[in-house]
């Protein structure tokens, strides 16, 4: 065990030795990371949700409830009503209006979080007092109180209340009036144009009343834009730089081969479990104070990191453990630094994206997502998500570190078999 | 003679990534003794990097084996490893690290610790003197800089043997100089046991007490530089400074008749030799003879009995280069 040890520090001693790799285990990522947290918490971190409203009925009444919605919260953007320039709507095609299966579909799609639909007469039964249902279609937790759902109620709970305070009005008035020819209510204009005008005034003073439920946030808006942003970019950058670094191993395995260090670990008396272990050590050390330093920093600044550092140490250590593995599994197979070098960087840059680490595989297709799953970094991507927007603890993430540590098993398995020092 | 190394049947098959089969080393047999110097001579790519890498367990022989203080480096690699010493062709160190960090590592791989590591650390950086460059990074070494630190490594444990693979490559006249003299010195002073490769002829020559002759993955020679010369049957030369006035035609008949392996006399006058340069009064007489040392005496009792005195006398034996050239047909440098 000393000797593994004493391999692994002596590795960490020379990578440190080296201006260079300061710079690209500290300062390139906590560069990439800033740029990243604070660029997409604008993006994705911006505190909104989409509801999508299908207006089948067309008519003034439903564009006033549409006006109503759009006025109740800051949060909801109602789409495609409010869509602008940057496309916060996820639009496909820049649609002006939505059917119902279009809503549907972009729900399932989570192109937005939920559609509310106005249907063909809505108008019609609001003036005659009549019942309209409006159909809410989410892939929210029916058993969970929801806060859009919520606000929608709220605004029709004051429309619905001005439709029926205006015809108690129309019935005191009728009582008092009456309804016989002479009276201004006979006249039918006169008595629409009246309606109208007690509808509004209805409307007025309950829009003057103070809201019992206003959405401000949903549940996982609760955080703020930087936590939004660098909730993503520390793990995101953690797992590509994780992979430079580690990968990067495979070219420093066949640079001490070809500097003869190697060989002469091999003729000391150790076994070559130990030269193994010490070197997986020292890629897997690596590995781990890359993440460190990402999550530290994340720390510093106050990024909310989730309430279960233990869990989030136990994924990156199977990341990290798992791609070592991968390192190991390559290594034997490379011709020569140069191609180690080159395969390592293609890896990183395409397993990176391909996993989430640029951006959440949330907002890709389903068959992107499944691809995705190919990379351990989705895995990787999901824990941290997990622990860090969720809340989560251990028990949430076992998956994805069960899947990550077979991984590891299989891959260490190969790399342990072809590991070769002297031929 | 206690046998310090034994080979037996050693060889390597390597197989080429097209599937050919290269044999670079194929069924040696050789044994080394304690205290001495053995050179493997061959010229490059006959196999010597191959057997020694085999001899230290860094690669597994597909034949054979070999045995260091009796134990099999391919049954009982630790035990074996742990009597070696090995100061590989290539300078073997960490250039981002310094001297004495290079060899503290090393130090701790052979199982040496804290202050035990540290004096022997000094010791060694005394030995190759570089205690004043201790602190610098490898990279800003000259080559036999670097060379002496490559053999300081090896000498870290105090091994009782040592194998060095051609370390006097690339570097210049002087440095060379130096890692010979260091070569013989371990041996005198420490008494170590010595196995040193090279394509060098002058190496060989000026340090074995042994040579084995490798070519083509195939020990052809084996045996002191005397024995391997007498093996080719090639004559020694016998320069003698001798007091002129004393030679007849009579002489050199009967030194031709009673010497027995003697083949051939040359004299040259007074004057003529170059040999006896300062000493005008001398003539120079060459004898050519298969065992020249044991026609030495007899020479030399015949040209008493004639009178003629005798100043001085040289013998020179064919050289190692001349053994590989009548072995092979072809010149070591080829
Ligand atoms: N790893 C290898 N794979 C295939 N052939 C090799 C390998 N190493 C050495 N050889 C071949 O084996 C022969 C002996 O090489 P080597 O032992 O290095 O010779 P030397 O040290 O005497 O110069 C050469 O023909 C060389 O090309
Ligand atoms: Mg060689």
């Amino acid at each position: 065990m000393r000797a593994i040890i004493d391999i692994a520090l002596n590795d960490l001693r020379i990578f440190f030795s080296q201006r260079g790799n300061w710079i690209s285990l500290i300062v390139l990522p906590l560069a990439f990371t800033a740029f990243l947290g604070w660029a997409m918490g604008r993006e994705f971190g911006s505190t909104q949700v989409r509801l999508d409203v299908a207006d089948l009925d067309g008519g003034p009444a439903a564009a006033g409830l549409i006006n109503r919605l759009a006025a109740s919260s800051d949060v909801i953007i109602l789409c495609p009503h409010e869509n602008d320039a940057d496309n916060v709507c996820h639009l496909d095609n820049g649609e002006t209006a939505l059917t119902t299966e279009q809503g549907i579909n972009r729900v399932q799609r989570g192109r937005s979080d939920a559609l509310l639909v106005i249907p063909a007469g809505y108008g019609q039964a609001v003036q005659t007092g009549a019942s309209a249902q409006l159909d809410y279609y989410s892939l929210e937790d029916p058993t969970q109180p929801s806060p859009i759902l919520q606000t929608v109620n709220a605004v029709l709970q004051k429309v619905n209340s001005a439709v029926v305070a205006q015809q108690m009005d129309m019935a005191m008035l009728e009582a008092l009036v009456g309804t016989d020819a002479g009276s201004p209510l006979a006249d039918e204009k006169t008595r629409t144009a009246m309606a109208a005008s007690l509808q509004e005034d209805a409307q007025r003073l309950l829009d003057s009343q103070p809201d019992l439920v206003i959405f401000k946030s949903t549940a996982p808006m609760e955080t703020s834009s930087l936590d939004q942003g660098f909730g993503q970019a520390i793990p995101g950058m953690g797992t590509l730089f994780v992979m430079f670094t580690v990968l990067g191993g495979m070219v420093t395995l066949l640079r001490e081969r070809r500097q003869w260090t190697l060989q002469r670990l091999a003729v000391a008396p150790l076994r070559r479990s130990q030269i193994l272990g010490g070197k997986v050590l020292s890629y897997f050390s690596l590995g781990m104070i890359q993440f460190l330093v990402l999550f530290g920093m994340g720390a510093v600044m106050g990024v909310n990191l989730g309430g279960a550092p233990l869990a989030l140490l136990a994924v990156m250590t199977a990341f990290v453990l798992c791609v070592t593995a991968l390192t190991f599994a390559l290594a034997p197979r490379m011709k020569s630094e140069q191609q180690a070098g080159g395969l390592s960087r293609l890896l990183a840059l395409t397993l990176a994206p391909l996993g989430g680490a640029w951006w959440p595989l949330s907002i890709t297709p389903p068959f992107m997502q499944t691809i995705g799953h190919l990379s351990p970094v989705a895995w990787a991507m999901d824990g941290f998500q997990t622990l860090i927007y969720n809340g989560g603890g251990l028990p949430d993430v076992l998956t994805e570190i069960g899947v990550l540590l077979a991984a590891a098993g299989v891959l260490f398995a190969i790399g342990a078999a072809t590991f070769r020092v002297g031929e | 003679m206690d046998t310090m190394v034994k080979l037996r049947d050693l060889s390597k098959t390597y197989r080429r990534s097209d599937g050919s089969a290269v044999e670079a080393v194929k069924q040696i047999n050789l044994e080394i003794y304690k205290g001495e110097i053995f050179s493997l001579l061959g010229p490059n790519g006959a196999g010597k990097t191959t057997t020694i890498s085999m001899m230290s367990g860094l690669i597994a022989p597909t034949g054979g084996d070999a045995f260091i203080g009796g134990h099999s480096i391919t049954k009982e690699p630790m035990a074996a490893k742990r009597l070696m010493g090995f100061i590989p062709q290539e300078v073997a160190l960490y250039p981002e690290l310094s001297a004495r960090r290079n060899l503290l590592f090393f130090g701790k791989m052979y199982g040496m610790h804290g202050s035990d590591l540290n004096k022997r650390v000094d010791e060694v950086l005394a030995f190759i003197d570089l205690t004043d460059r201790q602190k610098d990074k490898i990279s800003t070494f000259s080559g036999g800089m670097k060379r002496r630190v490559n053999i300081g490594v090896g000498l870290l444990h105090r091994p009782e043997l040592l194998f060095m693979d051609e370390p006097t490559v690339g570097i210049d006249p002087q440095n060379r100089r130096r890692v010979l003299d260091t070569v013989k010195q371990l041996r005198d002073e420490y008494g170590m046991t010595i196995l040193y490769t090279t394509h060098m002829m002058e190496e060989a020559q000026e340090l074995s007490d042994r040579v084995g002759i490798i070519d083509h993955g195939e020990l052809i020679a084996l045996g002191t530089q005397g024995e391997l010369t007498q093996q080719v049957r090639e004559e020694d030369q016998i320069d003698f400074a001798i007091d002129g006035r004393g030679w007849s035609s009579e002489l050199e008949a009967r030194l031709l008749q009673e010497v027995p392996g003697l083949t051939r006399v040359a004299y040259a006058p007074p004057g003529h030799g170059d040999d006896s340069a300062g000493e005008e009064s001398l003539a120079a007489l060459t004898a050519f003879a298969a065992r020249g040392r044991q026609a030495l005496p007899d020479i030399i009792r015949i040209l008493n009995d004639a009178g003629v005195e005798v100043h001085s006398v040289k013998v020179r034996e064919p050289d190692l280069e001349a053994v590989f050239l009548a072995l092979t047909g072809r010149a070591l440098r080829d």
